[in-house]
């Protein structure tokens, strides 16, 4: 009856600004290029529209060529209709915005600005919840379980985060009940805001985004194909892949007697895909200086294969190990100014600042000392 | 190893000749001799003998070559624990290195192998320590300039105190910690200046940090404007939809036409009101007229009885008062006539009693002019003899001043005379007979003394004549004499005296003629303070009052007084009187003035009275006449309210129907008005959001909020690293200087006793790196070495190497202490105490000084060994 692919949350515009610059720029474009990779799955999939559940610009008032490229991109791909839902990030009181919208769309682009039926197709009609604020606050869905729509079959769409799971990305309210698909008598409900595919319930889901931006969700990137096969068919939902840009965040959990070289290479991913990976490495547990030194210098080594790379060890608490000092001295200056370091580090009756200050000299002492 | 004796064999000025050091101590040793006797040159032969391999051309050795070339040959007789050797070495030509035993002659070793042997003598490298106790000619500071030589005296320097202290790397952390602090220095001055503040890319964090929450202030503001203005224009817009509503503008129009309408019916009743209301006012007015008239015709009749009853009265009060006129005038003359004789009296009386006193004073005048015509023949006589006087004292001359001049002059002429008298030679003649002599053609008196002149000529009667020559005594005297006299016959003259007592009486009679002037002046003053010609004057005017004197009985005066004061009170009673009845008949005359006038106003009142009221006769009808017209007016008014009353009851509110009519205008005006506002604001707005959309603001907004908390991160980052390493820096500065306490504790024992000898309470402080002093700090001042003087650092070099030498021999290492005229930047004073300590040292450790200051040198001790020069 109907086969489309859903998706949101593709904020095009987003700046990424605590990025350097060579990092912002593919970040951006593979941002941008989220519109033709949609266009391609749509053609793939033989999709008569592509749904978007919101947030398809990052700002209420991006640049002006933000809106023309995407909707030149929307142009190019005529096979297929667009459907564009304002999210709280593009909301329908952005008036600037759908002006400018407005203006550039082709004629195979609906706007879905208002909380009215649009007919997709015959039989299929789509019932838009638009948000009209950045923090609507209230329930935008609940006049689907009302709206009339004859016998067609009734998909609703929608931006926000559902009730028994505060699934918004800006911390903002829950609203919509994550029973309102079968409330409404809907045969799918395509939710956008959270950036991390989900499904709530057997006809409802967020499609996640197209591209990830940031470490919050581990799972790659895809739209949703959903068909439905009749007015009492149920949805069949595939996630299509869709992310062209990685971004990984792994916890090392260092102990006494593991291999600190071992476990990065366990959580590291393939060199062929580390130029376009940005890792977030965290260092948790515990570890002898001599790990961590070593750990430092692989992590240092490894760095440069990727497109972006940070690393937090001030997790990592130091076992304070009489052997460990004899690398850096046996006895002498050294040895006992590393020996007060240590003693700095464990005080209890100093600041926590002063321990942390206290540890990392004494980390970087044992990095001098191991360059013999 | 202990130096015993040197010989140096060909060797620069030694050209073919063999010259020797024997006889050299055990303790201290002086090689003391004059310039250009070969010191350096022994100085450096042995250091090459122990330095430098036989086989080296280095210049060091080529230097030891005389002009005359040939082959340098340098020997020593040393002492070691294993005996006493010879140590000989040739260079330059048939090089070789010898070590022969003394005790048997013995070679011991040769060549390389004799290298090796002076190497382990020397210490653990040939280099070894001893290499710090050579102090060459002026060397003020403590390391060679060469880079290689300064590193290699650094470590032996390390080497020996590890010895002594144990094992000092480990101490100090040795090169290690040299290397573990430089890139500690080095990674925390990237971030960091030398005093913490922050730098490199810490300061670029911190400036990035601070540039982007200035730039994201800037932008987030116009975020702000841009919302503002979206905000606006969405109102806006809705107030244009709203203006803009086809429903809502009918009503408006409906509103204005109804308006219009109501105003127009209210017009056309207000107008049929004013007419009736006008119809209502002529009414009234008629009515009112009316009215009036009747009142003012029965007014007029009360008022014309009333005018003649006030007539009558009024004309009576008139009479009266002139009546009283008359009795206030007659009064008033008899005061006056009172008046007059009173005044009279008091002029007589006063007259009178004038005349009394002028005779009274006419009287006194005439004593008056008899006084003083008296004074002024006094005074007349005084005054001529006062000018007589003064004319006397004015022609002489003999003053005081003058008198005392001429007994000064006369003073001098009688010492002058004595003098002349005492130098003179003198001739006196006591005549017997009648013959008498003659001096100069001058008779000699008898018994009376005269001066001879150097050439006298006596003239003896009978006799012939007699020249004396006698020497010219007396002549300045006699010259000062005449003089004298001169001048005292000048001043005699001056008053025109010829004698002394003629002089004195002269001055004697101007005296008395300076008194009588004086006294004559004081009579003067007494008899006519202010001048004869003012006696004069008082007696012209005494004169001419006196006339009037005569001499007729004069009336007392008590009882002229007496009867002026009386005639004088009855005039006063008399004008009071007079005043009082010149008020009454006035006020009278002002009452009957008054009584006139009211007469006449009477009368006016009466004539008017009698208009308005007119004729008598006519006077009832006119009453009927004016009440019928009441009645008529009064019914023509009430017709007219009725009329009015009837027209108010459907009557529509003008101003309300205006007001109404204004307010729907009003409300499509404004709608207009607004509407173009709006439409203005829009336009406004729209160019505005245009241009921040345009330049995406917001987005610019997010990055910056993006890249402020990335620059935080970085700053926070960099921050931790700087204390991480401040900390660090820190830990290992502290235990590297405890553990350089302990490292130079040995040298600072040994060096404290020997720098207390030149200054007290001295102590020097040592650098970590080149080991060796770096300031000195006496009485709690620090001074940095380069800061010192030349003698001092001299000083301080050659105690430092004692100390080092000590620690050496503790070690059983003893090697000799070589100084080639180590001192020359000290005093006399300070080479004293240095050879104290050199003297202190050597009593357990061998020290060959050489010094061409013989006589600084000369007491200062040690012992002189022998020195010989002979051909080779």
């Amino acid at each position: 009856m109907i086969r489309f692919l859903h998706s949101s949350d593709l904020h095009l515009g987003k700046p990424f600004g605590r990025y350097p610059e060579d990092v912002r720029v593919p970040l951006r474009q593979a941002r941008a290029q989220a519109v033709n990779v949609l266009a391609d799955l749509a053609r793939a999939h033989h999709a008569s529209h592509i749904v978007l559940a919101g947030d398809t610009f990052d700002q209420t008032t991006p640049a002006p060529r933000i809106v023309r490229h995407a909707m030149n991109a929307m142009r190019e791909a005529a096979h297929v209709r667009w459907v564009l839902m304002p999210g709280n990030h593009d909301h329908a009181n952005a008036t600037e915005l759908w002006r400018q919208i407005r203006l550039d769309a082709p004629e195979n682009v609906i706007l879905a600005t208002e909380p009215a039926p649009i007919s997709l197709s015959d039989d299929v009609t789509l019932l838009p919840a638009p948000p009209t604020d950045r923090h609507p606050g209230r329930d935008l869905t609940e006049w689907f379980d009302t709206a009339p729509t004859g016998d067609a079959l009734r998909i609703g769409l929608a931006h926000g985060s559902v009730t028994d799971f505060d699934s918004s990305e800006d911390g903002g309210s829950a609203v919509i009940p994550p029973n309102r698909a079968r409330r409404a008598g809907l045969a799918y409900l395509a939710l956008g805001d959270w950036h991390g595919q989900l499904q709530i319930g057997p006809e409802t889901w967020y499609s996640g985004a197209p591209e990830a931006d940031g470490f919050k969700h581990d799972k790659t990137p895809s739209a949703l194909l959903v068909e439905i096969a009749g007015p009492t068919a149920p949805a069949r939902v595939t996630p299509v892949p869709t992310g062209t840009m990685r971004w990984q965040r792994s916890v090392i959990n260092l102990t006494e007697g593991v291999t600190p070289e071992a476990m990065l290479a366990a959580v590291l991913p393939s060199v062929t895909d580390r130029a376009r990976t940005l890792l977030d490495l965290v260092v948790t547990g515990r570890a002898r200086a001599p790990d961590r030194v070593t750990l430092e210098r692989a992590i240092a080594a490894a760095a440069p294969d990727f497109l972006w790379q940070h690393d937090d060890l001030s997790g990592l608490g130091l076992i304070h190990n009489t052997d460990d000092l004899d690398v850096i001295d046996a006895q002498g200056a050294l040895r006992a100014a590393a020996e007060s370091l240590s003693r700095d580090a464990t005080d209890q009756s100093r600041s926590p600042e002063d321990r942390a200050t206290a540890q990392t000299a004494l980390s970087l002492l044992f990095s001098y000392a191991l360059e013999d | 190893m202990k130096l015993l004796a040197l010989h140096l064999t060909n060797v620069r000025k030694f050209t073919g000749k063999r010259a020797s050091i024997t006889g050299i101590g055990d303790g201290l040793t002086v090689v003391s001799e004059a310039n250009e006797f070969g010191k350096s040159t022994f100085f450096d032969a042995i250091h090459a003998l122990f330095f430098e391999k036989y086989s080296a051309t280095a210049k060091t050795v080529k230097s030891l070559q005389p002009y005359a070339g040939g082959a340098v040959e340098v020997a020593a007789e040393v002492e070691t624990d294993q005996g006493v050797f010879r140590v000989e070495k040739r260079f330059l030509s048939r090089k070789g290195a010898k070590i022969i035993r003394q005790s048997d002659a013995a070679i011991v070793a040769q060549d390389d192998e004799a290298e090796r042997w002076i190497k382990e003598v020397l210490g653990q490298d040939g280099t070894g320590p001893a290499g710090l106790l050579w102090v060459r000619q002026g060397l003020v500071g403590l390391e060679p300039d060469a880079a290689a030589e300064k590193a290699l005296l650094i470590d032996t320097r390390r080497d020996l105190l590890s010895s002594v202290a144990g094992e000092i790397d480990a101490m100090t952390g040795g090169r290690r910690m040299d290397r573990v602090m430089r890139r500690v220095a080095q990674d925390l001055s990237e971030i960091t200046t030398a005093t913490g503040k922050k730098s490199g890319a810490w300061k670029t964090a911190a400036e990035d940090v601070a540039q982007l929450e200035q730039d994201l202030a800037l932008v987030t503001e116009q975020v702000r404007d841009l919302d503002a203005a979206l905000t606006a224009r969405k109102q806006a817009e809705s107030t244009l939809t709203r203006l803009d509503d086809p429903v809502a503008k009918a009503r408006r129009e409906a509103a204005r036409k109804q308006a219009q309408d109501a105003m127009d019916a209210a017009t056309a009743q207000s107008q049929k009101m004013a007419t009736a209301r006008g119809a209502q006012d002529l009414a009234a007015l008629h009515a009112k007229n009316a009215t009036r008239e009747l009142s003012g015709f029965l007014t007029a009749v009360d008022s014309l009885t009333a005018a003649e009853a006030e007539a009558e009265a009024a004309k009576q009060a008139a009479r009266d008062a002139d009546a009283i006129v008359a009795r206030r005038r007659a009064d008033h003359d008899t005061a006056q006539s009172a008046q007059d004789a009173s005044a009279l009296a008091v002029a007589t009386t006063r007259k009178q009693l004038e005349a009394a006193r002028q005779q009274i004073d006419a009287r006194k005048a005439k004593g008056d002019a008899a006084r003083l015509t008296d004074l002024i023949a006094k005074a007349t006589a005084a005054m001529a003899g006062r000018d007589a006087a003064r004319a006397r004292v004015t022609a002489s001359k003999a003053t005081s001043a003058w008198l005392a001049d001429v007994d000064k002059a006369g003073a001098a002429l009688q010492t002058l005379e004595a003098t002349v008298q005492a130098q003179s030679t003198t001739l006196s003649m006591a005549y017997t007979g009648a013959v008498q002599l003659r001096l100069n053609g001058a008779a000699v008196p008898a018994d009376h003394p005269i001066a001879l002149d150097a050439l006298s000529e006596i003239d003896i009667p009978g006799v012939g004549r007699m020249t004396l020559r006698a020497p010219s005594s007396g002549r300045a005297a006699k010259h000062q004499l005449a003089t004298a006299q001169s001048r005292l016959i000048e001043l005699l003259a001056l008053a025109g005296a010829e004698t002394l007592d003629q002089a004195r009486q002269l001055a004697s009679a101007r005296q008395d003629a300076a008194r009588t002037a004086s006294g004559a002046d004081d009579m003067l003053d007494l008899l006519a303070p202010d001048g004869i010609d003012a006696l004069r004057q008082a007696l012209a005017e005494a004169a001419l009052a006196a006339k009037l004197a005569d001499d007729a009985p004069l009336p007392a005066l008590a009882d002229l007084d007496s009867a002026l004061s009386e005639a004088l009170a009855t005039d006063t009673n008399a004008q009071q009187a007079h005043s009082r009845a010149a008020k009454a008949h006035a006020a009278a005359r002002d009452v009957s003035i008054r009584s006139h006038a009211a007469v006449a106003a009477a009368d006016k009142a009466l004539n008017a009275a009698r208009g308005a009221v007119g004729a008598e006769d006519n006077r009832e009808a006119r009453r009927t006449a004016l009440l019928l017209a009441v009645a008529q007016t009064d019914t023509a008014l009430s017709a007219a309210k009725e009329a009015v009353a009837e027209l108010a009851t459907d009557a529509r509110d003008l101003a309300t129907a205006e007001a109404e009519l204004t307010r729907a205008t009003d409300a499509i005006d404004s709608t207009a008005a607004l509407r173009a506002k709006t439409d203005r604001t829009l336009a406004e707005l729209s160019s505005k959001i245009e241009e921040r959309a345009g330049n995406g603001i917001e987005e610019r907004c997010s990055e910056l909020e993006g890249k402020l908390l990335s620059a935080q991160a970085t700053e926070l980052g960099l921050a931790r690293r700087a204390a991480a390493l401040t900390c660090l820096r820190d830990a290992l500065s502290a235990q590297r200087n405890a553990a350089r306490d302990t490292y130079f504790g040995p040298v600072q024992a040994e060096l404290t006793p020997l720098l207390s000898i030149l200054h007290r309470n001295a102590t020097l402080s040592f650098d970590s790196k080149t080991l060796l002093p770096s300031g000195l700090t006496r009485d709690l001042d620090d001074e940095t070495l380069d800061n010192l003087s030349g003698g001092t650092r001299e000083q301080i070099a050659i105690l430092t190497r004692l100390a080092f030498a000590r620690l050496f021999a503790k070690q059983g290492r003893r090697m000799p202490i070589v100084l080639d005229d180590a001192l020359v930047y000290s005093d006399d004073d300070r080479i004293i105490k240095m050879f104290t300590a050199l003297t202190r040292v050597a009593q357990d450790q061998q020290i060959l000084v050489f010094s061409c200051r013989q006589l600084a040198f000369q007491d200062l001790g040690g012992a002189r060994p022998m020195v010989t020069v002979s051909d080779a």
